[in-house]
């Protein structure tokens, strides 16, 4: 029988390959691929979660593809993610090629799947380029001067990340002969080098492009505005993730940064833990002085990729312990917790940008007048964002913060909590504009309803697994286990 | 197992979107519904209050009744319980709480008109929480009801609030949620400094007593948990959202602000700073206890300076709440029970007391048009029952015998004095305090009216209302053993920890 893993890759694969003939026999409906498309990530969401909770072996894969729940974790939130992106741009979209998008979509769906398994640095720089080109071209598919603009930067910047990881990739080939991660890890192990240590932080820059850490951070605002807000979305809250899946499987395995310097202060644990303090510091000082809202939910991305990685730091600091797994776990339940509350904060502003034509913070004056589901789907987010309970990202921000708090790290505690103080100034910021300011105009604004479809399932899961977080809170710990053992 | 505890939270909260659509029907039904849900809650209340009157004196110091206990979140070496319960702490200010609810829907049927569907379902989202802070057990399930607070709290003052009332909604959340985030973080610290973690506070008060816990690991924590509560309390210099909020909110969330919100402070300091960290606590009682002098003196004498009726009551709340930090640390160091006794006995009295200011005040500004002192002139002829009650309320708020706050603060002085002798000197605040409201009666009710002056006087019905709030205060001066017996044991408990 053929493994639901199997099916999924070929699902989407097939997909790919068959939207854009859709351009060609212009059927006169013209969400017809969207509409193929979101059945199609459906039912791979359904695959994936079927495989997660019985993985079997990939026998076509060989030793590229680790079937562990990790990567399963990693797939479902990327691919829910897809589904979102897939359905708001239903009435978001207006383009005359419509099928090449999602079509686009549906490879970018693939290589994020693939990435999420990888355990084989081949096979992981090829799905990570199978999932940043088509978003290339999606980030410029407005076809305006800003969009092409975001979309190049984009382009130069994800290409010179991708060359980091490769010269990387052949570093760590060179001196250990194998690009399976764990004979790597084995190699750097037993023969630690300085050229080890430079592939070590090679990878760490490469992988930081995507998940936006400062300071490899720079085009994340310029893309996330000038894309698609759709696309936003799936940059921030999709492949992102996928960003961080690759450095979970590469980086957390990886030790030899003290064997090499010697230097109690140059340890993984202390290179993440400045990472993620700047990371954080930055991107909520700078989210507070935006005037647009894509830039605001940019820098806001920014921020909480600093949170995310508090968990490498208690991870690196101590494997094994209790407090790595907390930290990891934290990690792993705040990707999924993030993907869900960015993920529905972009789209929110793209339905404003959509319905207002403007992305500036102005239009948001008296939104819970003109757009209620919309603005309480923000404020909700917002809220969970910064961590006030009883929503999901507070469950997993206490467990990021737990894992470093009484300890070396207890500084980095202090300041993730002080962030997230400090954050709320522009959540709340927002959330008083839209319901404490005066619209510039009373007119009730029409919300489609694909949008608040997946406003409702979006904001249904903030608040669900913020009341009931045990059961996702295991599907994470069961991850790490498969992963940490 | 009892549901009690769980009903007091859950009815509120599972109510609230009831109470929006009713409002958003019919108007007078959305009031009368939300007027008939808080009587059911304060009977509710009433009941638990009453449990705990007659079961905990007779029990062990540190026994909470009418308990509830579920796994609620457990994996790896984390482990987090639903755990309810109540002792002599906290029932009063579930019961005042209660009340206050009852009354603030009552005072708003005038003084709120606008957003009227979502003004009182969220007072429901804020009673449920106030609730639950009042009741948890755990200290993480305390923090999400103490944080849930805080969002009703930040519409009521952005929405229905005055002039300056985005300014005020906003400091007042940045300021309590930076203070609360602190103290979970001590929170956190601690748990992952224990043997062996738990968020459980009667799990935690155990391994107190069988000195499992280290007391270095309580420095830190107590610091952190004093941010968090010297900004609810408020304690001067963690006060300045204090003025602002009030003096925006719409006085019927005035009295919530100031009658159940402020006592989160004080329950905290008692249940959690001296609770769980009793020995730190004992160590520098002398620093709280010199921090809750200067509030009251400070409060006292702010509130002289203060023209604005509204204001003035404001400062009144920081000085009457220095009274509970004052008194908690004197039994701390003295011994003398009466400290936390008269701490408990003064939020209740102060609840009711400052509300029915609070409330008196919204009146005032309703019927006379500015709440400004100096031109507030010959209250007594114009608007007779308005100034008999204002000055029945200030009598209240001054501590004068026929009311339960004179008790409370004899009390705290008395525990006061047993500690230091010096501290005989927090005799003037009350002596500042009867000044300033004299002098305020002086100007508004005692002075000619001007003429030309058409303020109508409230009705009698609402001087029943705020018979409400006072007559409970004599006859608790009388029947004083209905909250003092029953916070003997939590007086005994924490004294004992150290």
């Amino acid at each position: 029988m053929i493994d639901y893993l199997t099916l999924t890759v070929g699902l989407l694969a097939g997909t790919g390959l068959f939207l854009p003939l859709l351009q060609v026999f212009q059927t006169g409906r013209e969400n017809l691929a969207g509409y193929v498309l979101a059945l199609v990530l459906s039912a791979a969401l359904v695959f994936i979660g079927l495989f997660t909770l019985h993985p079997t072996s990939v026998p076509w894969a060989g030793s590229l593809i680790k079937p562990d729940q990790m990567g399963g974790v990693f797939a479902l939130v990327t691919v829910g993610v897809s589904l979102a992106v897939t359905v708001a741009s239903f009435d978001y979209l207006k383009s005359a090629s419509k099928p090449v998008y999602y079509s686009l979509l549906s490879f970018a769906a693939l290589g994020m799947v693939l990435l999420s398994y990888s355990q084989d640095l081949l096979m992981l720089f090829v799905s990570w380029e199978l999932m940043s080109l088509p978003t290339y071209v999606l980030a410029g598919f407005d076809k305006k001067t800003h969009s092409n603009e975001a979309s190049v930067k984009y382009a130069i910047i994800g290409a010179m990340s991708s060359a980091v990881i490769l010269y990387a990739i052949s570093l760590a080939y060179g001196l250990t002969g194998s690009t399976q991660i764990s004979a790597v890890v084995a190699g750097f192990t037993s023969h630690p080098s300085a050229l080890a240590g430079v592939a070590t932080l090679l990878f760490v820059a490469g992988f930081s492009f995507k998940m936006s850490i400062v300071p490899f951070h720079m085009w994340i605002p310029d893309a996330y505005e000038g894309a698609p807000t759709t696309i936003s979305t799936l940059l921030a809250a999709a492949t992102k993730k996928a960003g961080f899946i690759a450095a979970i499987r590469v980086l957390l395995v990886i030790t030899t940064l003290y064997a090499v310097t010697g230097s109690p202060l140059f340890t993984m644990a202390n290179v993440f833990a400045v990472l993620a303090v700047v990371t954080m510091t930055v991107g909520n000082i700078s989210a507070l002085t935006q005037k647009s809202m894509t830039r605001l939910l940019a820098y806001s991305s920014i921020a909480q990729a600093g949170y995310i990685l508090i968990g490498f730091v208690a991870f690196a600091n101590a494997p094994g312990s209790s407090a790595a797994i907390l930290g990891l776990t934290g990690t792993v339940f705040h990707v999924i917790n993030h993907a869900v509350m960015k993920g529905v904060a972009f789209l929110a502003a793209a339905l404003v940008t959509l319905q207002l034509k403007r992305a500036d913070l102005k239009a948001y004056d008296g939104l819970g007048k003109r757009m209620p589901i919309t603005a309480f789907t923000l404020a909700v987010a917002f809220l969970g964002l910064a961590g006030v309970p009883p929503l999901s990202g507070f469950w997993s921000k206490l467990i990021l913060v737990l894992s470093v708090a009484n300890g070396p790290y207890g500084w980095l505690a202090l300041a993730a909590i002080l962030n997230s103080a400090f954050s709320l100034g522009y959540y709340a910021w927002i959330i008083k504009r839209m319901y404490m300011d005066p619209a510039e105009s009373a007119e009730r604004v029409k919300e489609p309803f694909w949008f608040v479809l997946i406003f409702a399932i979006m904001v249904g899961l903030i608040i669900g697994i913020g009341l009931f977080p045990q059961q996702v809170i295991n599907l994470a710990s069961n991850a790490v286990t498969s992963f940490a053992g | 197992m009892s549901y009690v505890l769980s009903l007091l939270i859950a009815l509120p909260l599972a109510a609230a979107p009831f109470v929006y659509l009713a409002a958003r029907v019919n108007r007078r039904l959305g009031i009368y519904f939300s007027l008939g849900l808080a009587v059911v809650v304060l009977l509710i209340a009433g009941y638990v209050f009453w449990e705990v009157y007659s079961q905990v004196p007779a029990m062990p110091p540190g026994t909470y009744v009418l308990q509830e206990k579920y796994s609620w979140i457990s994996f790896a070496s984390f482990s987090l319980n639903y755990f309810l319960g109540v002792d002599g702490l906290s029932s009063p200010l579930i019961f005042v709480s209660a009340l206050l609810t009852v009354l603030v829907i009552v005072g708003s049927r005038k003084l709120i008109d606008h957003h009227e569907a979502e003004y009182y379902s969220l007072i429901f989202v804020f009673e449920g929480a106030i609730m639950g802070v009042f009741t948890s057990l755990d200290l993480i399930l305390f923090y999400i009801f103490w944080e849930v607070v805080l969002i009703p709290m930040f519409f009521f003052i952005g929405v229905w609030g005055g002039p300056r009332r985005k300014y005020a909604a906003m400091k007042f959340i940045i300021f309590t949620f930076a203070g609360s985030t602190i103290m979970l973080l001590g929170f956190l610290y601690f748990y992952m400094g224990m043997p062996s973690p738990s968020f459980d506070i009667p799990t935690i008060d155990a391994m107190l007593q069988a000195h499992q816990i280290p007391v270095g690991l309580e420095y830190l924590p107590l610091l952190a948990s004093f941010i968090g509560f010297a900004v609810k309390l408020p304690l001067v210099p963690f006060h300045t959202w204090l003025p602002d909020a009030h003096v925006e909110a719409p006085s019927p969330i005035s009295v919530l602000l100031a009658g159940v919100l402020l006592k989160m402070g004080g329950y905290g300091f008692l249940r959690i700073s001296i609770g769980l960290f009793p020995d730190a606590s004992a160590q520098y009682a002398w620093v709280f206890l010199a921090l809750g002098l200067f509030s009251m003196f400070y409060g006292a004498v702010a509130a002289l300076l203060q023209s604005d009726l509204k204001k003035m009551i404001a400062f009144t709340s920081i000085n009457h709440m220095g009274f509970v930090l004052f008194g908690a640390y004197a039994t701390m160091i003295s011994g003398s029970y009466l400290g936390i006794q008269g701490a408990i006995f003064q939020m209740f009295a102060h609840a009711l007391a400052v509300g029915s200011l609070f409330m008196l005040s919204g009146y005032v500004q309703h019927q006379a048009g500015t709440r400004e002192i100096p031109l507030l002139k010959g209250l007594g002829t114009t608007m007779p029952r308005t100034a008999a009650i204002l000055v029945l309320a200030s009598a209240a708020a001054m501590g004068l015998p026929p009311f339960a706050s004179f008790l409370a603060e004899f009390m705290v002085i008395v525990a006061g004095i047993s500690a230091y002798a010096l501290t005989a000197v927090s005799i003037l605040v009350p002596v500042i305090t009867a000044g300033y409201f004299l002098w305020m009666i002086r100007r508004t009710v005692l002075s000619p009216a001007e003429p030309g002056n058409d303020a109508h006087d409230m009705g009698w019905s609402d001087v029943g209302a705020f018979a409400v709030y006072l007559v409970p205060l004599v006859i608790l001066l009388i029947a004083s053993y209905l909250i003092l017996s029953p916070a003997l044991p939590v007086a005994q408990f924490l004294r004992g920890l150290p």
